[in-house]
Parts: C-alpha cells; sequence; structure tokens
C-alpha cells in the first residue's frame, strides 16, 4: 500500500532538498539528487505493473474538505490506465533527466532546474494518479504552473518570459472550463471521484452531460494545444529543450488526452461532443502540419510536428478508438522526445544553434545524434516497421469506418507529417556544412549521458509497435486488452485489414513518397531553404503562421487592454475609488471618535462597566420589574 | 488531576530551583516541566473521571482544553529567553513560578464540576497575571496596568462571586450537576427570579476575563503597560480558560434558559465585535493594536457562545488554538523588536519600529506575516477556518446580523493587520539582524507552520476534537 | 429580655454610627466609627445563627481591612488635604440615585414576605464553625488546598513586587 504513495512522494522530496538548497550543492549532487526519484518512482511502477492483477486499488491520502455534505478525498486510484501513465512518466522522465545532467551543465541554475523538473514530475504524477477529478485538476495546475516556471527559466530575453506568459495564460483559459466542468459535476453528482460519477452514469443518472464533457474538454484543448489555444507550444521553445522534451512532447500535452480516455464514459454518453473533439482535432492536425512545412528553427518544426499529432490523437478520441489514441500517446513520447533530445543534441554541438538553414553535414560529427534522429524520423512518418506506423494507422483505421472525409483529410495530413520531417533530417544532417568557423571547430557528439537516451528512446522507438500489434499481423493486441476493462463496452472492435485495401495502402504511401520527394529535393537537388527575406506569397503566409498570433493580438489582447485601461481611468478612478475611500474614511473617523473612549481614567471605566449592567438586569428582570 | 497536582509541585520546586539555576536553564527546566504535565495530561485520553466527589471532570474535552493551555504556557516560557540579562529587576524563577501556577488556575477553570472550583481557578490564573502584570517595577505603565487590572478584576469577581450566590440559593446546589437536576425538576414558573439575574451575573463576571465589551475597558491599557511576554500570556491563556468556563456556564450548566441569556449575549456579541475593530483602526501602537485585535478575536468566539450549537466546544477549541498561536508569534516578533528598539526610538512598540524589518531578518518577518494573516483570517491559514466554523455555527442558528457584522469586521480588521505587514515588507527601516535563541527559533517556526498546517489540512485536528 | 430587644438596640447603635462615618469631619473617626459599625453587624449575625460569619467578619473586615484603611489615612497629610467639593451635578445625581434605591428598598420590603425557619427542620448547629469545619474538609477538601496555590501565588508576588530592590527610594 505505501509503495504507491512513495511514488510521488520522492519527487516531491527531490524538489524540496534541491530547491531549498540548490546554491549550496555541487552540479554532480545536484544532479543525482533530481535524477534518483523518477528512476526510483520508474522501479516503483514498473513493480506495481508487474503485480497488477487487475483490480482497481484506491489508495486514499487524506480527507482534504469536508464541509457538510460536500466531502473532497485526496486519493490515488491505481489502475490499467494509470499504470501505464505512470511508467512513461517516470520512465521517459529518468531518461531526460539523465539527458540534462549533461545538456545543462554549465548552466548556473543547474540545481534550480532539477528541483523545477522533479516538481513537474510530482505534478504529473499526481495527475495521472489522482482518484477524482478534484486530484486531477491540482496535477493539472501544477504542470501549468511548471511549464511556466521551466519555459521562462533563462530569463535572459523579454521573450522568454513572454512566452511563459502565454503559455500560463492559454492554460488558464483552458483551466477556466475545465473548472466548470467540475463545478457541473458537483452539481450533478455531488461528488468528482472517478468511480462514484461514472457509476451514476452508467446508471442513467445525470443531465447536461454533454456541457460537462465540453466544458472538461475545453480544459483539454488548452492543455493539449488544440485549435483555439495551441499558439503557446511553438513559444515554448524559448525554454531548455529538455524541457521541450518532457513537458511538451511526452508527458504534460498528452494530460488532455488521458483525461479524456480517463472519462471515456462521460464522453460517450455526450456523442456531439465526441464529434466536436474529432473535428478541432482534425484541423490541429493539418493547420500544425501545414505550419511545421515552412519553419526553419529546428525546434519550432518539432513544436508544430507535436499539435499535429496531438490532433491525431484527438481525431482517434472523436472516433472512440480510445486504445489507438493511447497507443499513440505511448508511441509519440517515445519518438516525439528522442526527436526533441536529438535535436538539443544538435543545437548543444552547434554552439546553441537552432536554425537549420545554418546547419548541414553533421553526419559525420555526429554520428550516434544521426542514427538516432534518423530513427526517430522514420517512426514520425509512419514508416513500418516502426512504431509510429502502428500507432498512427490504427487511428486512421479506425477513421476510416468512423468518417472517409476525416480519414482523407488525415492522410493529407500524414504526408505533410513525413515531408517535413525528411525536410529538417536531410537539411540539417545531409549537404555541405553552412555554420560559421567557430561552430565547426566546436562540431562534437554528445557525452555519453546525453546519447545513452537517445539510444533507449531510439530503440523503443523502433519496437514499440509490438505493444499493440494489431492481430491481422499476428500481434497480440496486448495494449487492447489491458486497456479493455476501463473502456466501454464494445469500443474495440478487431479490426479486419486486408494487406491490398484502400485502407492500408494509402498511408504507406502517404508516408513514403513525400518522404522520397523531401529527400529528392533537399537531398539530391541540394536544396535549401531560403532566407527570411526572400520568402513570398502563399509561402510567406504560411511561415508567419497564418498570422494566427498577429489575429489574438488584434482580436483578444489588445481589446482587453483597451477595456482594464478605460475601467481603469473611468470607472476606477471615479466611481470605486470614491465608495471604497468614503468607507475607508468612515471607518477612520468612528475609530478616531471611540478611541476616545478609552480615556484612561479607571473611575470611567467602572462606571460605563455598571451602566452597562444596571441596563442588562433591568432588561433580564423586566418581567418582574414591569 | 494529575496535570494540577504536578504543575504545582513544579512551581513550589521551580521556586527553590532559583537559588541553584542560572537564568537560561530555568527556562529549560520550565519547558520540560510544562512538557512532563502535557505527557500527563494526553495520558487520560478516552477516559473520562470525576476527581474528589464530582469537584473536577476530566474527558476529552477538558484534556483537550488543557493540553492548548499548557501549549501557549509552553510558547510563552520558549520566548521568554530567560527573561534578560538584567539581575536585579528580573527574577525569572518566580516568574515560571507564578506562571506554572497560573497554569494551574487555568487548568481548575477548564475542567472544573463545582462553581467553587471554578471561582478558586479563576482567582489563582486572575491574581497570578495581576502580579505578572505589575512585574516590571520600574515602568510606571507597568505599575499603572497592574492596578487598574488587580481594581476592575476584582470588581468582576465580586459579581461572579454574587451571581454564584444567587444560583446557589435558588437551585440549593453548586455542583453543576446538581444544578442540572433540580433545574430539570422544578417547574419554570416557582424558580425564582434571581436566578436569571445569577445566571446574568456570573456571565457578567467571566465576560470581563475575556474582555467583551462593555467590560474591555481594561484590556488596552492593561496588555500595554505589562511586559510583552505576559501580554502574550494573558491574551491566549486567560481567553481559552475564560472561554471554557463561559461554554460550561452559559452552554452546558444554562443552556436550557437560553432565551434568558441569549439576548444579552447578542448585544454584547455586536458592540464587541464594533469597538474591538474599529479603536483598533487608528492604533498607531502596534501592541495596543493587538490588544484591541484580542478583544475583537473574543466577539468572534462569543458568536459560537451565543449559538450553542454541538460543535460549538470543537469550535472553540479550534479558534483558541488558531489564536493562541497566531498571538504568540505576534507578541514575540513585536517583543524582540522593541527590544532592539528600545533606546533608539522613542516608541519602540508602534508600527513605525517594525519598518523594515525584512530586509535583514526575513523569518522574523516572515512569521510575522503568517501570524497576522491567520489573525486576519486570510484563507490557507488557521484563523480563517476557526473564523469560518464559527460562522457556520451562527449560521446554524439563523442569526444573521451578527455574521454580517462580523463579515464587515474582518473587512476592517484587515486594514489593521496589514498596517503590520506594510510597514514589516514595504517600508524602508534600519534594522539590523536581531540575535534570537535557538529556543525562540523553534517556537516561532513550530508556530508558524502549526498555523499553516491548519490552515491547510483543519480536518488533522477538528475530527480529534 | 426578649431577643427583638436585642435586635433594635443593635440596629440602633449600627445606623448611629454609620451616621457618624459620613458625619464626621476627620478621616480618623471615621474610620474607627466603620469599625464600630462593622462589630454591630457582627452582632446581627450572631442573632442570625452565624457564629462562623460573625468571628470572619470581625476578623477579616474589622481586623484587616479596616487596618489597611487606617494605614492608607495615616499615610496622608490631613492638614494638607481639604476634599473637593464635587460638582452641582454629581450630587444631583447622586441624591437622586441613592433616593431611588431607597424607594425600591421601601416597596420591595413591603410587599415581601418573610420565610420563617421551618422548625423540624431547623438544625442550631448550622452556623457553627464545627459543622462548618466538617463540611470544608470532607466535601470542599480540594477547592480548600488548592486554595494554598492561590495564597502562594499572592505570598511571592507581593515579596516580589514590594521588594525593596538596590537603589530604590526609602518611603
Amino acid at each position: 500500500m505505501s509503495s504507491i504513495l512513495f511514488i510521488p512522494l520522492l519527487p516531491l522530496i527531490g524538489f524540496l532538498i534541491n530547491g531549498l538548497s540548490f546554491p549550496k550543492l555541487s552540479n554532480p549532487v545536484a544532479g543525482i539528487i533530481g535524477t534518483i526519484p523518477p528512476l526510483a518512482a520508474f522501479a516503483l511502477s514498473l513493480q506495481l505493473f508487474l503485480q497488477f492483477d487487475g483490480n482497481t486499488q484506491i489508495v486514499p491520502l487524506l480527507d482534504w474538505i469536508s464541509v457538510g455534505e460536500l466531502s473532497i478525498p485526496i486519493a490515488f486510484q491505481i489502475d490499467q490506465l494509470s499504470l501505464l501513465m505512470l511508467l512513461i512518466i517516470t520512465g521517459v522522465g529518468t531518461l531526460i533527466h539523465v539527458y540534462s545532467s549533461a545538456y545543462m551543465s554549465h548552466d548556473e541554475g543547474f540545481g534550480k532546474f532539477f528541483a523545477f523538473l522533479n516538481l513537474f514530475v510530482f505534478f504529473m504524477l499526481l495527475l495521472v494518479m489522482g482518484s477524482g477529478f478534484v486530484t486531477l485538476f491540482i496535477g493539472w495546475e501544477g504542470v501549468g504552473l511548471c511549464s511556466y516556471l521551466l519555459i521562462g527559466f533563462w530569463n535572459k530575453k523579454n521573450s522568454y518570459g513572454d512566452a511563459a506568459r502565454k503559455a500560463f495564460i492559454m492554460n488558464r483559459i483552458g483551466d477556466l472550463g475545465f473548472l466548470i466542468g467540475i463545478f457541473l459535476l458537483f452539481q450533478e453528482f455531488g461528488t468528482a471521484t472517478y468511480q462514484e460519477v461514472f457509476e451514476a452514469i452508467k446508471a442513467g443518472n445525470g443531465s447536461n452531460l454533454g456541457l460537462i464533457a465540453f466544458c472538461l474538454f475545453i480544459g483539454a484543448m488548452g492543455k493539449s494545444a488544440q485549435i483555439p489555444l495551441f499558439t503557446w507550444l511553438p513559444d515554448a521553445m524559448a525554454g531548455p529543450t529538455p524541457v521541450s522534451a518532457l513537458i511538451h512532447a511526452a508527458t504534460m500535452v498528452t494530460a488532455g488526452i488521458y483525461m479524456v480516455i480517463r472519462a471515456n464514459v462521460l464522453f460517450e454518453m455526450s456523442p456531439e461532443v465526441l464529434h466536436f473533439v474529432g473535428w478541432i482535432g482534425l484541423a490541429t492536425a493539418l493547420l500544425g502540419a501545414a505550419i511545421g512545412l515552412f519553419q526553419n528553427d529546428i525546434k519550432k518544426v518539432l513544436a508544430y510536428s507535436t499539435v499535429s499529432q496531438l490532433g491525431y490523437m484527438f481525431m482517434g478520441l472523436g472516433a472512440s478508438a480510445y486504445t489507438a489514441s493511447f497507443f499513440h500517446v505511448m508511441t509519440h513520447a517515445f519518438f516525439k522526445a528522442l526527436l526533441f533530445l536529438g535535436a538539443g543534441s544538435v543545437i548543444h554541438a552547434m554552439s546553441d544553434e537552432q536554425d537549420i538553414r545554418k546547419m548541414g553535414g553533421l553526419k559525420s560529427q555526429l554520428p550516434i545524434t544521426y542514427i538516432t534522429f534518423l530513427l526517430g524520423t522514420i517512426a514520425i512518418a509512419g514508416i513500418p516497421p516502426f512504431a509510429g506506423f502502428f500507432s498512427k494507422d490504427e487511428i486512421l483505421a479506425h477513421l476510416y469506418h468512423h468518417d472517409i472525409v476525416m480519414w482523407a483529410l488525415a492522410i493529407v495530413g500524414s504526408a505533410l507529417t513525413s515531408f517535413y520531417m525528411f525536410r529538417v533530417f536531410i537539411v540539417t544532417f545531409h549537404g555541405d556544412f553552412r555554420g560559421t568557423q567557430h561552430q565547426a571547430d566546436h562540431l562534437h557528439e554528445s557525452p555519453i549521458a546525453m546519447t545513452l537516451p537517445l539510444i533507449v528512446l531510439a530503440v523503443l522507438s523502433v519496437i514499440g509497435g509490438i505493444i499493440n500489434l494489431p492481430a491481422f499481423v499476428g500481434g497480440n493486441e496486448f495494449l487492447a486488452h489491458w486497456l479493455n476493462p476501463i473502456l466501454p463496452e464494445g469500443s474495440h472492435e478487431a479490426l479486419e485489414v486486408h494487406f491490398a485495401s484502400l485502407e492500408f495502402l494509402a498511408p504507406l504511401a502517404a508516408a513514403f513518397i513525400p518522404a522520397i520527394f523531401a529527400i529528392q529535393l533537399y537531398g539530391s537537388k541540394k536544396a535549401v531553404p531560403a532566407a527570411d527575406a526572400e520568402i513570398s506569397g502563399i509561402q510567406k503566409i504560411i511561415y508567419d503562421k497564418f498570422y494566427i498570433d498577429e489575429a489574438y493580438n488584434f482580436l483578444f489582447v489588445k481589446p482587453i487592454q483597451f477595456l482594464s485601461q478605460f475601467f481603469y481611468s473611468f470607472i476606477d478612478f471615479l466611481i470605486i475609488d470614491l465608495l471604497v475611500e468614503s468607507t475607508g474614511k468612515f471607518v477612520k473617523s468612528s475609530s478616531n471618535e471611540l478611541r476616545k473612549l478609552q480615556s484612561g481614567n479607571i473611575g470611567f471605566y467602572i462606571f460605563m462597566m455598571v451602566a452597562a449592567i444596571a441596563i442588562i438586569l433591568a432588561w433580564t428582570l423586566k418581567s418582574w420589574i414591569f | 488531576m494529575t496535570p494540577v497536582i504536578a504543575l504545582s509541585l513544579f512551581g513550589i520546586i521551580n521556586l527553590f530551583l532559583g537559588f541553584t539555576f542560572k537564568r537560561q536553564s530555568l527556562q529549560v527546566v520550565t519547558l520540560l516541566f510544562i512538557i512532563c504535565s502535557m505527557a500527563l495530561t494526553a495520558m487520560d485520553w478516552n477516559h473520562e473521571y470525576l476527581w474528589f466527589g464530582d469537584m473536577m471532570k476530566t474527558n476529552n474535552l477538558s484534556i483537550n482544553f488543557s493540553l492548548i493551555i499548557q501549549l501557549a504556557g509552553l510558547l510563552v516560557v520558549a520566548f521568554s529567553n530567560g527573561f534578560g540579562k538584567d539581575e536585579v529587576y528580573t527574577q525569572p524563577a518566580e516568574y515560571y513560578a507564578i506562571l506554572l501556577f497560573s497554569l494551574v488556575g487555568a487548568l481548575l477553570m477548564v475542567s472544573f464540576q463545582n462553581l467553587i472550583m471554578l471561582f478558586v481557578g479563576l482567582e489563582i490564573l486572575s491574581v497570578a497575571m495581576y502580579v505578572l502584570t505589575g512585574s516590571d517595577k520600574r515602568n510606571l505603565r507597568s505599575n499603572e496596568a497592574a492596578l487598574k487590572y488587580f481594581l476592575m478584576g476584582s470588581f468582576a469577581t465580586g459579581f461572579l462571586l454574587f451571581g454564584i450566590a444567587l444560583v446557589y440559593g435558588s437551585t440549593r446546589s453548586l455542583y453543576i450537576s446538581g444544578i442540572l437536576y433540580n433545574l430539570s425538576h422544578t417547574a419554570p414558573e416557582s424558580l425564582p427570579s434571581f436566578l436569571y439575574a445569577g445566571i446574568i451575573l456570573m456571565g457578567i463576571g467571566l465576560l470581563f476575563k475575556i474582555s467583551a465589551a462593555p467590560f474591555h475597558f481594561w484590556t488596552p491599557d492593561v496588555y500595554e503597560g505589562a511586559p510583552t511576554i505576559f501580554t502574550m500570556f494573558m491574551s491566549t491563556v486567560v481567553k481559552t480558560a475564560g472561554f471554557a468556563a463561559i461554554y460550561h456556564i452559559l452552554d452546558v450548566t444554562f443552556g436550557g434558559f437560553q432565551k434568558n441569556w441569549i439576548i444579552t449575549v447578542y448585544f454584547i456579541t455586536i458592540i464587541t465585535l464594533i469597538l474591538g475593530n474599529i479603536s483598533a483602526a487608528y492604533q498607531q501602537s502596534a501592541k495596543r493594536m493587538l490588544a484591541f485585535s484580542s478583544i475583537s478575536h473574543a466577539g468572534y468566539m462569543l458568536l459560537t457562545v451565543c449559538a450553542n450549537q454541538p460543535s460549538t466546544s470543537s469550535n472553540i477549541l479550534y479558534y483558541s488554538l488558531a489564536y493562541t498561536l497566531a498571538t504568540a508569534v505576534s507578541f514575540a516578533v513585536l517583543m524582540v523588536v522593541a527590544e532592539y528598539q528600545t533606546g533608539r526610538t522613542e516608541k519602540p512598540e508602534n508600527f513605525d519600529a517594525l519598518n523594515g524589518l525584512a530586509k535583514n531578518n526575513p523569518s522574523l518577518a516572515f512569521a510575522f506575516t503568517v501570524a497576522l494573516l491567520s489573525l486576519a483570517g486570510i484563507p490557507l491559514t488557521a484563523g480563517f477556518w476557526g473564523k469560518f466554523f464559527v460562522f457556520t455555527d451562527m449560521f446554524n442558528k439563523n442569526l444573521t446580523y451578527p455574521i454580517i457584522i462580523a463579515v464587515l469586521m474582518s473587512a476592517v480588521g484587515i486594514y489593521y493587520y496589514f498596517k503590520g505587514i506594510i510597514s514589516v515588507y514595504f517600508n524602508s527601516g534600519e534594522i539590523e539582524k536581531i540575535e534570537t535563541s535557538f529556543l525562540f527559533k523553534i517556537a516561532l517556526w513550530s508556530a508558524c507552520i502549526g498555523t499553516l498546517v491548519l490552515g491547510i489540512y483543519p480536518t488533522l485536528l477538528k475530527s480529534i476534537f | 429580655m426578649e431577643v427583638s430587644n436585642y435586635w433594635y438596640f443593635l440596629s440602633g447603635l449600627t445606623l448611629l454610627s454609620a451616621l457618624m462615618v459620613v458625619l464626621s469631619k476627620n478621616p480618623i473617626h471615621s474610620v474607627l466609627y466603620l469599625v464600630f459599625t462593622f462589630f454591630c453587624i457582627s452582632g446581627h449575625y450572631v442573632l442570625l445563627n452565624a457564629q462562623f460569619l460573625m468571628a470572619v467578619n470581625i476578623i477579616v473586615y474589622a481586623g484587616a481591612i479596616m487596618v489597611l484603611f487606617l494605614f492608607v489615612i495615616m499615610m496622608f497629610d490631613l492638614k494638607k488635604n481639604i476634599p473637593d467639593s464635587k460638582t452641582n451635578l454629581t450630587k444631583l445625581a447622586g441624591t437622586v440615585v441613592a433616593g431611588s434605591v431607597l424607594v425600591i428598598l421601601v416597596a420591595a420590603f413591603r410587599t415581601i414576605q418573610y420565610p420563617t425557619p421551618d422548625e423540624s427542620t431547623f438544625n442550631p448547629n448550622n452556623g457553627m464553625v464545627e459543622n462548618l469545619g466538617k463540611v470544608l474538609y470532607s466535601e470542599y477538601l480540594l477547592p480548600f488546598e488548592l486554595v494554598t496555590v492561590l495564597f502562594f501565588v499572592a505570598m511571592v508576588g507581593s515579596v516580589m513586587l514590594g521588594k525593596r530592590e538596590v537603589g530604590d527610594r526609602n518611603f
């Protein structure tokens, strides 16, 4: 029982130790103190996973708020879904911690970084281990906070702070919807624990389920960067690369998908919301892929790729393919983290250069990075037999049966994905070196602490498909069977796909053909993406992210600033200040008068006491006097 | 009963130890004594005893009150720093001995079953406080405070005694159980009228002790004149013991006669809240402000006494604990700052003397802030939950006017509590690093952390209360 | 002689000495008249069969408290002290309050029914010291012992407060 409580406790302790004493600890010690908690948590999670007997366990921690009939406990729930998330978070988290110990070794905030990383792991564990929406929300808010802290970790440039704030505010807007959803849950069911809510829904109670699902999804939109709350994710690349890998690829952004899978009972009862989820996912997938086509910052490409892949996951959820979406979550964690860490390795080798136009020909200098990045690229493009093929194509297969139009557009997105990933890969690693001499002198392969996680993740990206190999290729569909108990009845039908059907060949074509095209364009013809000043036309529109940021600025930010200025100068000044200040002045003047009552004259005091006693006695005994 | 005996013996031993021990060791010895008696108190948990033929009762409620009172005593002794180095004008052995004896009085007041025991306990507590108030012999304000306290206290004790006599005359018994039995077996018409006068007079005598208006006039002068360490004791122990006594008398013994005394307590509560908070708003001296704030807190606690719900006793306990921790910390910080500022400023206990504390003494400033936030009732501190429970009680009784006034007055309270926070953090002043002893730091931090923990997770203690 | 004769005699003496307390010019005379008044009241207590109360009254009130009064008055410089006359308003207020108290008392005494002691349950030993001692040492033993703590505090406190320190001025 208590080992479950240790899983989130260890990172919290790591945060406290590192956070309180970070200037005094040396870097290696801080790194070890920071890395041991996720490693230990991984070991404990693995043990729990192997011992799991199929029954959901609830471990109560404390009864947080008990007022009248409202009772909010904080407890942990161990079931199939949370165990898998635990493994991903702690496993990938440990690898990134190891990576960070080398990547951030020159940074003076080394200990602080590890403290924040541990705090993030703690909140994320709280999020996935919670037994109710309230605990989930505590973790939800906490990871938003840590994201803010870590994005703005290097506070050298204003733009970093702005990016952090943007991330936090957009998350907040989503959180408002989430909170309203939780309040509605309390109003409907009087509780927010998963077991009680889902029992009630299955028993047929509760109205307004669609509204609740929609509000909860708004939270997911913010946290998992869907349209319209996605613009924070590319800007979040201002943070250190391990942060991008951990938070914005593997774990935090998947919190929204976790929430929807967790609440699948609720969403199944509101098909309109599921429909909406699917289309939002599709739109995001396409938009992300389109913008990513022309980006020249290696991290931004990966960021838009993440946005796009998250869209795929939501598309899968919209088609009620919960297992497929979760499968994609797992494989995406592997290869996206790999890609980000690889990008970090490249940036580290290029002395902090991030523009791919200034890279090239790094293949010989960074062999391990090259090979692992290649494996990651192949995986994400959906080329068999790597992991990405199985997960993405399972989603596409479910989409084929759900909505052909969505399927077709998703195929287009998949093609775009393959194209831009290979574009980045080729431009970065092949061709002639386009950097400065200074950078050329310092080109070196990264240390073992950075390459080891790359290798591990690469292996996982390659073989990850076996987690849910579909039956028709002879697999055991482990993931589907594992998750079946917590998913709605009949949500998983075995897919029968013939090898020669459109359903099977179209994704393959969408994976291979753009890849070959990209290799041709950027590899053989050695085309280099144009410099900023030379981009024009449609390409410029896409390169400038469809001007969405500017649109938000115009539609939302400027009016709010104007409104706030108006309120400040007019209403605040004239009305509120007048009211509040006159109340304050009234209190002050009455206080001035009342304090004279305290004259210091003891005779007066006793006189007042006696007078009061006389009045009290007269009132009490009045029936006998009059 | 055992802690009463233990504390009396320890007091006597302390007097004798004054011959042999140094000052600092006396502090540690007294701490050990109080911890020992707390252990003896806690050993009786979940047992119910009646001592000496229904004179005193030990049950979970009285154990909880006793523990809070002894905790307050512990904090006071820990903050006392051995009473300084002055060999001539301070006698720590006597001070600690009288402190321990006053704890005896307080323990009697929370566990009494006979009105005589209430009187004896009240007198022991009061006389000890009169002595300690005047213990700073060179300071004219201390003498004045002691005299005022003594005169007005004796006056109020006279009323208490008169009330006891009238109650005895009408119910033919001094034991609480006897009173309850006799009153329930007599027809209401044949009850003599002086019973009601007796109840009111007893209430008045006790209300004086907790400084409810209009019997509060002694509080600002006495709190300001007494040495700060004893002010801390007075505002925590005396109030807790007083409220325990009021709860036993008004809510337990005469709960059936609520319609007779509720109008009085109702109006007293309202006047206390208004007077306490509004008078505090203008104060320049932080110590006097804290005195008025203690009057206002008495008003809040009276809300739940007025309401007389089943949860009243646990709410009084919780509020007393929250209030004790916060007041102890605020007075402690005030004490060290005033000690540092005497000689440097002409009014060392004003808010101006606190200016700029945060620059060189971050832990003191933080503790002070937490304490003031708890007193103001800001969420995440224990004071918030105290006020919340008290308001809930009154709400359950459907008496809404006092709640409205209490909430408005809480808002006024925020003003004068935040004056302290502002002068500590935002004003500029020159205060160097103040050296405090190890015990002082431990007490400060544990009280601070206790306030925050209770603020985040009130069920921790509420379930025991 | 009948008991009522004693009663009239004592009451007359009490009223006379009480009047002399208020009317005499010399404060020391006032104090002494007050002492005499207390003696008379103690006599009344005897008539009410409360012998212990009589003893305590004389010892505590006449013996301790009035002696304290005398001490303080002796410290005054009688030649310099002229009692400051109160304002007219205070005199008027005093008259009104005292007059209304008189009216209330008279009204109350007119309607009151004096209870007579029940012959069967009357125990003449009730007020005796012996009975009081029995109750005090059996039923009320705990408060009796705890009052020692009170006395202890008072003693220690008074010594601590009144002790003459080095450098204090003499009286």
